[in-house]
Parts: structure tokens; C-alpha cells; sequence
């Protein structure tokens, strides 16, 4: 589609201006010769109604959950509920300045404190801090909080374990906290070797990241003895919970003995994922790890009755972000959790699991499951059948696109022998019956047509607005603005069916 | 529920099919002694019309922040944002879209990020630009992890002027890495420079610089630029108000090696805090060591010109402990809400209002000190915020203003605990202030 | 998948491939990595004189969906690379075991290519 930069025609306005625009004061009078620029800085002309049908039709490029099932395995793309948008918009907290004195903002902080309280007794943790902005960035908070925890007692550790089938962020995350990432592979069952555990975990270890339910959609039912073999050491419990949607009302990782918890709310807590966040990666700590807990958290003064931003001491890892939190996702996650109550969360991951059970139950006589057993709240089959017949799992990704359907997680995770060629299924609780009938039924299509015509799903997409993408010629040409456009304008040659579509 | 479509009925139904006679198989590898054996002690489920009352009358704790006029911004400011990106912003495709994994399907998001980056690019001057990095703190921490990447060397210059908040955000993430950190002490109300020369040696990898920086002041960085490079070590320039690129000297033309600017200016609500959005600019020769995500142009199968993540192969999914940094959602939403912002402003609209920033700005300033309850605390060049020295105990003059319906500034004690800057307001205006508030302020303030 | 190999040539697990004349060793990956890989954009420069034990990693390559370690076949000196094969990685997905050799590698102990796989052996070791 066109850019901007060339919708754009001088002259056109898109703002406005209010009158009095200080013309009695001279610029040259503000800013010092050294520091003002010659030119303006070019942006693009366009009117607001330009803009209006310009972004209009860029969004319906897009598909969002609005639109359809996104079965994207540990993404958790839930509902996201309007009155959490319209609670989370209110005047009073969306002009709320962060440094405002506190007295201005006690709503604010009541929220943040009651968020806490509800976030400790879904989890069974002692305390959480709101700064993180990510799940990744909540990593990185928790691992640099156990390293803070054993720098302090003076017990200097050196490595993170991390079972093969963890999220990229895992090992990334411990990277940046300055471990070694030493990997624990999983058994025949899909779970952490123990016996391999008990080998690697020593006094030089930090301790282990787990999700549970793991990557390929399994509880770990050795949870209890990793628990002993890694605490047994001296080490900490991580828990990622990317996967938290199917342990709500069920199991707290709290009283599985975890010690440190990231939850992403723009997952299992319903906020909107906006093409790649904001969300939250708020962490929980056991109360022996809440002096390393990033600076501010939140307190309430019983006698004066007034909530206050309390320093967490001078054994705090420090600042992880400005500010305190991603406020507006705080208050979506919020309203979500009174909406559910107890029971409705209890309904959530029960009704995961059954649809994850359902889908797996229906397709596993045309993809082969990764492991024989049932799942949690997701499933992961694979694709390996079909490359006899020349077709790989991204072609199945991308031929699902044509039935109007966002395609699963593919190629994640990947570990031999069990997951490779792997489809990671995650059909979340406001997913209904009729719509994964839909989806097994496009996907046994799909596996028909892999048999009997290939050729469509290696040329797939044909139905979307644009077809299969050349990413290596991404990376050669870096072209990464439109001044790089510019640059190559004659190269490229574009038609103008090519730009205007 | 009504966010749970599933009927009892249809769960016997889907159990059946699975195999199974009860839930319980499916949860049997949970250990049982584990479980929780009550339901989560959290309230009962609230209707949409008892939480909408619930959160109202929370809200009301707060103040009426919308009518009041804020003097205050130490990294937070408040602008006028259009209706239109809200409007636009809020369309589902927008909101609710998952990460951009498969361009087929999320051109809107894809496209937009590319705009973004090239308006980013043509503001700073720098070629390649990263456009989500959470927030200008973390930003700048990833700057100078870039910068230990890609020098080799162990030793940073960080100038007592940046934002308290992002120099805390920097030493945390970089205490595993345990580099010398040098504080760069001001003088003036700017880095001091001499210093500067002092402390710089072969050994440096990098020197962060916020510009305008936390007291407001102007920073020369062509200046410091030069005495920087004379040390081979690179020059990080940090931007909080990101309005002041429309009338300052990008930083691109100074020699910058690495910009990380807080975009919040640019659409983004006050929210208390967050999210907000922060970009990082830098030169083509260092795309490799980049973190966080970024989008390229190329074409499809049938020729047309399409937009893709691209340079992935330093991203944690790939590369794991080896990535450039372990950013995976970023604060996407963001940039389309500053993309849509800065296609509104245009060249003129971000000229005119970053001019009228720093207008009024020096207005209140000029009104303040003829009351005579003023003095500059330094006599530095400043663009939108600026101290003064009260004669006054700066918590009556807080009181007053609050009561008169502004948001008082930022009192510099709490952060900065020099004698001299004891009793010293921070003051910001923007656009969001006319004439006549200005006026009421300097009155209020001259009783 | 495509696997094909070429005869007379040493291979090693690590899906690398060796030509032994007069003591130097010219190496590259093979036909079944460079499939697995796809579209290879990048390889990191290697320094000549850079000296390795059987089996460290000489270099990093990069696809556009994959990273992977290559890993030298045998110790030595590298003696020259192939700058070819840095401007335009690609040539490594056309001609692996041709224009798309990576190093050259100054033996230092023959007995080493024992540890190694011959053209047969690594075919049906890669078989599908």
C-alpha cells in the first residue's frame, strides 16, 4: 500500500494550531545558536482525512482477534473485554502524571495495591513489583533479583539452567543477567530429565527457569523432585508463566516452591496485545527475595490511611524502568480478574484445557501428536508426515491463511527428537466449539490437499492481501526507511500496481 | 461467562470426544497434593455494571487530572493529542493483533512500524532506527550494553544530568557486567566539559549525554561529539522530551552514535507512568549489535512491495543467550499511536508546536523572576523546562498552586541533594498552557 | 532435504565438509546444512591465523531464520578465506562444496582425520 510519504502534497494540514502562538517572543531568544536547526525536519504533508482513510485501510491489512481464532501456542490470544479499555481510559488515571504528588493520585496507587493482592493469592507468592514492561523484561527483573539475592550472601554463582524446550527470552534473559545458560534436555515424556537435572544442578547454579505447563503444552509431573534437586543446592525456583492459563484455580506455583514468578498479563490476564504489546511482566517474589525487589512498590499507611510509593531499601536490584509500571495494562488486568472471580478463572483454565484436549483428540489421526499423552492448555503436533510429499509446516501455516485463519506457533519449540516440524496449538477458553471445529476442519483439509495437490500449499498463501514474503532480500537490500527507498529508487523500479494496491 | 462461549454440555460433549470421563484425567500429571483444595480467596465475579461503578469511584481518588494544568515533566509531558489517533488507534485490527510473525497478514502493523521508523530517522538524523524499545530508561540501558558490544571495553561516562530514573534503570542493568561507571558531574546546569576531557581516556566505551537534559538545559553535543571521538569511545545522546526535535539540531548532524529517545511526546497519554515508547537510533555499520525489532522493506511473490521483521537472526528467538538483547513484545501499540501522531503534526504542525513548547516556556520563566520570589538557579540556554530558586519554602508554593487547579513542579531536592538545590522548583510547560494559565500562575505565585 | 555429497571428501558430524591437498585442509558445509539452513544471508569474518582445535567453532552463519556454529573439521592455522562467501553469503546455498568454501586450514595432525566421516558414511548418516 502507499506510504504516507507519498500521499503527501505541501501545503496540507493535519493539525491545528491555537492563536496566540507567543509571536512576541523571538526563537533566537530560547534556543542557542549551537543547538537550533537550519531546516525543518521533513516529515510528510497530509490532511487529518488523508491520514483517517490512510490508517483505515492499512488496518484492514491487519487481522486481529476480533476477527478470529489466533491459535498461536504460549501467546494466549484471549478476548480482550471493552470494559476493561474504557475503565483503563478514565480522565483522572489517563492525565495522571507519573510524578504527581501522592495525595493526587491515591486512586492510582489503590489499584496497584489491590492488583498486588490478588496477583499474591492467584499465585501463592508474598509480593509482586509492577515495573516490568514485558514478560522478557520481567525475566531479566527476577534473574537479576536471584542475583542480587546470592551476590548479597556472598555466594557467587555463575550458571542458569534452562530446559531445551524454553522460550528464546530464557537463555536470553540469563545471558543478560550475566549467566551461563547450561541446557537440560527433556525426557521421552516431553519433561525435565531429572536424572539429568541432578547431574547439572550444582553450587554453581543459580538455579532453573521452568514454564509449567512446559512449551509443548505438558505438565511436569516431576515438579515436586525438581523442587527438592534444585532447592537442595542452595538454588532458586523461576517460574515463566507464559503458560499461567491453564493452572488458574488449579495449581499456584507459589506452593509448587517457586521463588520467583513472571506473569504476562497481556496473556493469561486478557490485555490486548497491540501488534506486539505494551502488555506487563509483573514479577512475584517469596518474602525472602522482597528486599531485592526493584524500587518503588507500592505500600499502605494504616494510620493515615493513605497509600504511599515506598522505597524497597538499599538491597533493591535498583530500577528496572522510569516510573513505576505500564498503568493502563494494570488496570485492564484488573477489572478482568474481578470480572471472573474464582470461579471464572477456575472456568478459564478448565475450558483451555478441554478445547487444547479436543483439538489434539480431533487432529492426531492427521498430524502426529509430539507425545502420546494429554496436553494442558495447549497442543503441539507436527508436520512431519507431509514433507514426503514436499510440503513443510510453514506451507500448512501458510494455506491456512487462505481459509481466513491466523496460522498456529510454527517450528517452536524445537528440540529433537520428539519436536521438530511442530504446530503449537493453543485454543484459548473464549474460543468456542464451533469455531475449533472450523479450525480441525481446515485443518484436515489441508492435510488432503498436501496429498493430493502440494503445489497449492508450497505457493500458499493466494487469498491474502499479499503472498509469500522475500526475506532474504530483506536482509540484503536493508532498506529500513523510505530514505533507503530513495536511495535505491531507480534499482527498484516499483509499478505502480506494486505500491498501490 | 459471557467471555467463556463453552456450555457445560459442550464440555461433556468435548470430553467424550477427547476420551476421557471427567476433567480430572486431564489434569491427572498435576500432583495432587499440590492442588489447591478451595477456591482463589478473591472476590466474587463483579457484572459489568458493579466493577464500572467500582473503578468510577476509584478513580474519583484521584484528582481531576484532565483539568488540571500541569507545571510539571522531569520525563513525562503533556501534550495535545489529535482525536484521530485515538479513534484510529482503538480499531481492533490495531488493538488486538498479535505480533507481526506473518506479514501476509499484518501489512497494517508492518507498514506502519516502517513509516514510524523513517519519520523517526529523518527527526534524528540516524540511519537505522529501532522503534520499540519499552521506555527511555531501558533504552538507554540497551544503548550502553550496545556500546560495551561493540567497543570491547569496559568503562562508562554517565552525566549527573540524565534522568535520575534512567541512570538508576542503566546501573541495574548493567551491574552483571560490572563496567566502571564514571559520574559526570555538571557545572552550570550542563555536563562540565573540562571535566569531561579529564575523565575520557582509551579505556572509555561510551559517554551518555541527555539532551535537553534533566535540569532542561542545552546541551553543545557537537561539542561534546568531538571531544568524545577524540577517545575513540561513542557518543550515546539520550532524549526525553522528544517534542524538542522539531526545532532542535537533530542529533544525527552532530555526530551521535547511538540516540535513545523517549517517544512519549509523540500520542502517547501520561498514564501515570506507562507505557510509553522509546526508539534508538544509530549508524548503518552498527545493525548487527542492534536490539529489539525492526522492519524492512522487500517485495513478494507477485513483485509487490511488502513489509517485514527483518535482520532477525539477532533476535532471542533465534540466537537465545547469544541475541543482542532479550526483547520480545515491545510497546508496539505505541508506535502506531506515534506514527498516526506524527502523519497529523506533519513538517509544519511539529515545527510550529515544538517551537510554541519552548515560547511559552521561556514566557513563564520571564514572568517568574519579575515577580522577584524567583532567581535562575543556573544561567544556562533551556528548552521547555528550567529551574528556579525560590525565596519562598517551595511546599507552600506547591500547596498554592495545587489548590489553584496546576500540577506543581518537580522540587529538584528530591532527587538531586546539593545546598544549592534545596528550595529549587523544575519547571515544564508545553503547548497545553495558554497565555492566560501562565499569567494566573505568575500571579498566584507573586502574592 | 537435499544431501548430496561428494566423494573423496572428509565429513563431520557437525556437517562440515574437508579437502585434504598437500597439508591444507579447505573446508566448507554441506549440501544437507545448507538446505536445513535456507536462504543464507550472513558469515562472520573470520581472522586469518586463527588457530583451532577439531571440533571449536571457527565461525557463525547466519540464515534468515537460523543461527548456526561452524565448526573446524580439524586443529590448525587458518591460512586464507574465502572473502567471496563474506560479500555474498548466498554463494554458499549455490555451490557449497565449490565456490561456497568458507577456510583454508594448515593441518597439524593428519591422524585426526580418522575422527571423520567419509562420503558415505555421512550420506546415510544424513539420510531422511
Amino acid at each position: 500500500m502507499k506510504l504516507i510519504f507519498e500521499k503527501s502534497i505541501k501545503g496540507r494540514e493535519g493539525y491545528s494550531l491555537p492563536h496566540d502562538l507567543f509571536n512576541d517572543i523571538k526563537v533566537e531568544e530560547c534556543l542557542p545558536e549551537y543547538a537550533i536547526s537550519k531546516d525543518k525536519k521533513v516529515l510528510s504533508e497530509v490532511s487529518e482525512v488523508d491520514v483517517v482513510r490512510h490508517f483505515t485501510k492499512l488496518s484492514k491489512l491487519n487481522y486481529g482477534i476480533d476477527d478470529g481464532l489466533y491459535p498461536l501456542g504460549s501467546c494466549t490470544m484471549k478476548y480482550n473485554p471493552k470494559i476493561n479499555e474504557k475503565l483503563a481510559s478514565l480522565s483522572n488515571f489517563i492525565y495522571a502524571h507519573p510524578l504527581a504528588p501522592e495525595e493526587t493520585v491515591q486512586g492510582c496507587l489503590e489499584i496497584a495495591y489491590d492488583l498486588n493482592k490478588l496477583l499474591c493469592e492467584i499465585t501463592g507468592m508474598d509480593e509482586y513489583t509492577m515495573a516490568p514492561a514485558a514478560g522478557a523484561h520481567g525475566e531479566l527483573t527476577g534473574i537479576l533479583i536471584m542475583r542480587k539475592y546470592f551476590v548479597d550472601r556472598g555466594d557467587i554463582r555463575h550458571k542458569m539452567l534452562i530446559p531445551d524446550s524454553a522460550h528464546g527470552t530464557n537463555p536470553a534473559s540469563s545471558a543478560m543477567g550475566g549467566f551461563q545458560v547450561v541446557e537440560v534436555k527433556s525426557n521421552e515424556k516431553g519433561t525435565v530429565d531429572l536424572k539429568k537435572l541432578a547431574e547439572l544442578m550444582d553450587e554453581d547454579t543459580v538455579g532453573l527457569m521452568l514454564t509449567n505447563p512446559n512449551t509443548v503444552g505438558l505438565y511436569d509431573e516431576g515438579i515436586e523432585e525438581i523442587e527438592r534437586i534444585v532447592h537442595g543446592k542452595g538454588g532458586l525456583l523461576y517460574y515463566d508463566g507464559a503458560n499461567l492459563n491453564a493452572s488458574l484455580g488449579i495449581i499456584r506455583p507459589g506452593d509448587a516452591g517457586f521463588d520467583v514468578v513472571h506473569l504476562n498479563l497481556h496473556k493469561t490476564f486478557s490485555t490486548p496485545h497491540g501488534g506486539g504489546g505494551p502488555g506487563a511482566g509483573v514479577i512475584g517474589v517469596k518474602k525472602n527475595l522482597i528486599p531485592y525487589l526493584p524500587t518503588p512498590i507500592v505500600a499502605f499507611d494504616s494510620d493515615k490511611k493513605k497509600y504511599y510509593l515506598s522505597d524497597t531499601g538499599e538491597k533493591s536490584i535498583g530500577m528496572v524502568r522510569a516510573f513505576w509500571s505500564n498503568f493502563s495494562v494494570l488496570v485492564k488486568t484488573y477489572v478482568w480478574i474481578l470480572s471472573m472471580g474464582p470461579d471464572g478463572l477456575y472456568n478459564t483454565s478448565e475450558t483451555s484445557i478441554i478445547n487444547a484436549n479436543y483439538v489434539l483428540a480431533k487432529l492426531k489421526n492427521y498430524y502426529k501428536p509430539a507425545y502420546d499423552r494429554y496436553c494442558g492448555h495447549e497442543c503441539t503436533v507436527t508436520g512431519r508426515e507431509y514433507k514426503k510429499y514436499g510440503v513443510k509446516t510453514l506451507d500448512i501455516a501458510k494455506r491456512i491463511m487462505d481459509y481466513g485463519m491466523h496460522p498456529p506457533t510454527i517450528y517452536f519449540p524445537h528440540f529433537e527428537p520428539y519436536a521438530e516440524e511442530t504446530i503449537m496449538i493453543e485454543p484459548p477458553e473464549s474460543e468456542s466449539k464451533e469455531i475449533l471445529d472450523n479450525f480441525i476442519d481446515i485443518m484436515i483439509n489441508i492435510s488432503d490437499e498436501a496429498k493430493t495437490n502440494p503445489e497449492l500449499l508450497t505457493t500458499a498463501p493466494h487469498n491474502t492481501p499479499i503472498r509469500r514474503t522475500n526475506d532474504a532480500l530483506a536482509i540484503k537490500r536493508a532498506i529500513l526507511t523510505y530514505d533507503d527507498e530513495l536511495k535505491l529508487k531507480d534499482e527498484l523500479k516499483y509499478q505502480e500496481k506494486d505500491i498501490d494496491f | 461467562m459471557r467471555y467463556i462461549p463453552t456450555t457445560e454440555e459442550q464440555k461433556k460433549e468435548m470430553l467424550k470426544i477427547i476420551g476421557v470421563s471427567s476433567f480430572e484425567a486431564l489434569i491427572e500429571s498435576v500432583p495432587k497434593n499440590l492442588r489447591l483444595k478451595d477456591k482463589l480467596n478473591i472476590p466474587k465475579a463483579m457484572s459489568e455494571s458493579e466493577l464500572e461503578d467500582k473503578i468510577f469511584h476509584i478513580a474519583k481518588k484521584n484528582v481531576d487530572f484532565y483539568s488540571m494544568k500541569p507545571l510539571l515533566g522531569a520525563g513525562a509531558y503533556r501534550h495535545f493529542i489529535p482525536e484521530a489517533v485515538k479513534f484510529l488507534l482503538q480499531r481492533e485490527e490495531f488493538w488486538t493483533c498479535y505480533t507481526p510473525y506473518q506479514p501476509e497478514l499484518s501489512q497494517g502493523t508492518l507498514q506502519s512500524i516502517f513509516e514510524y521508523q523513517s519519520y523517526i530517522s529523518r527527526l534524528t538524523k540516524m540511519e537505522v532506527v529501532i522503534p520499540s524499545i519499552y521506555d527511555g530508561a531501558s533504552a538507554t540501558a540497551e544503548a550502553a550494553l550496545m556500546s560495551l558490544r561493540l567497543t570491547h571495553k569496559n568503562k562508562i561516562i554517565i552525566s549527573n544530568l540524565l534522568h535520575p530514573h534512567y541512570k538508576e534503570t542503566v546501573k541495574t542493568y548493567l551491574a552483571p557486567h560490572e563496567p566502571e561507571i564514571i559520574d559526570l558531574p555538571y557545572k552550570n546546569g550542563l555536563v562540565d566539559i573540562e571535566k569531561l576531557k579529564t575523565l575520557l581516556d582509551e579505556d572509555v566505551a561510551s559517554v551518555i549525554i541527555q539532551n535537553p537534559n534533566f535540569f532542561g538545559g542545552i546541551e553543545n553535543m557537537a561539542e561534546i561529539s568531538e571531544i568524545v571521538h577524540s577517545k575513540s569511545a561513542l557518543l550515546i545522546n539520550v532524549i526525553v522530551e522528544s517534542m524538542s526535535l522539531g526545532t532542535l539540531k537533530a542529533p544525527g548532524e552532530m555526530e551521535v552514535d547511538i540516540v535513545a529517545g523517549n517517544a512519549q511526546s509523540f500520542g502517547m497519554d501520561l498514564n501515570y507512568g506507562g507505557p510509553y515508547n522509546a526508539y534508538l537510533g544509530t549508524r548503518k555499520q552498527y545493525t548487527r549489535q542492534i536490539p529489539g525489532r525492526i522492519v524492512g522493506e522487500t517485495v513478494d511473490v507477485g513483485g509487490k512491495r511488502v513489509f517485514v521483521m527483518t535482520l532477525r537472526a539477532r533476535e532471542q528467538d533465534i540466537r537465545r543467550e547469544r541475541a543482542t538483547s532479550n526483547i520480545c513484545t515491545n510497546h508496539n501499540l505505541n508506535v502506531i499511536a506515534a506514527n498516526i501522531f506524527l502523519s497529523l503534526m506533519g513538517t509544519e504542525g511539529l515545527y510550529q508546536i515544538s517551537l510554541l513548547n519552548t515560547k511559552s516556556a521561556h514566557y513563564l520563566e520571564n514572568l517568574l523572576l519579575q515577580t522577584g520570589k524567583f532567581e535562575k538557579a543556573f544561567d544556562c540556554p533551556f528548552y521547555n523546562e528550567f529551574l528556579l530558586k525560590s525565596k519562598e519554602d517551595i511546599s507552600t508554593i506547591n500547596k498554592k498552586l495545587l489548590e489553584n487547579n496546576f500540577i506543581p513542579p518537580l522540587k529538584i531536592g528530591e532527587f538531586y541533594k546539593e545546598e544549592n538545590l534545596k528550595n529549587v522548583l523544575l519547571f515544564a510547560v508545553t503547548e497545553v498552557l495558554s497565555r492566560d494559565n501562565l499569567n494566573k500562575v505568575a500571579k498566584i505565585l507573586s502574592e | 532435504m537435499t544431501n548430496k555429497v561428494i566423494e573423496n571428501l572428509y565429513y563431520a558430524k557437525s556437517d562440515e565438509w574437508l579437502k585434504v591437498e598437500d597439508g591444507i585442509g579447505i573446508m566448507g558445509i554441506t549440501d544437507y546444512a545448507q538446505d536445513q539452513l535456507g536462504d543464507i544471508v550472513y558469515l562472520e569474518k573470520i581472522e586469518k591465523g586463527k588457530k583451532l582445535k577439531q571440533g571449536e567453532t571457527l565461525t557463525t552463519i547466519e540464515s534468515v531464520k537460523a543461527v548456526s556454529d561452524v565448526k573446524t573439521p580439524v586443529t590448525g592455522e587458518v591460512t586464507e578465506t574465502n572473502v567471496k562467501v563474506i560479500e555474498d553469503a548466498s554463494i554458499i546455498n549455490k555451490d557449497p562444496y565449490g565456490e561456497g568454501w568458507i577456510a583454508k586450514i594448515k593441518i597439524e595432525n593428519n591422524d585426526e582425520l580418522k575422527n571423520l566421516m567419509s562420503a558415505q558414511e555421512y550420506s546415510e548418516y544424513r539420510k531422511e
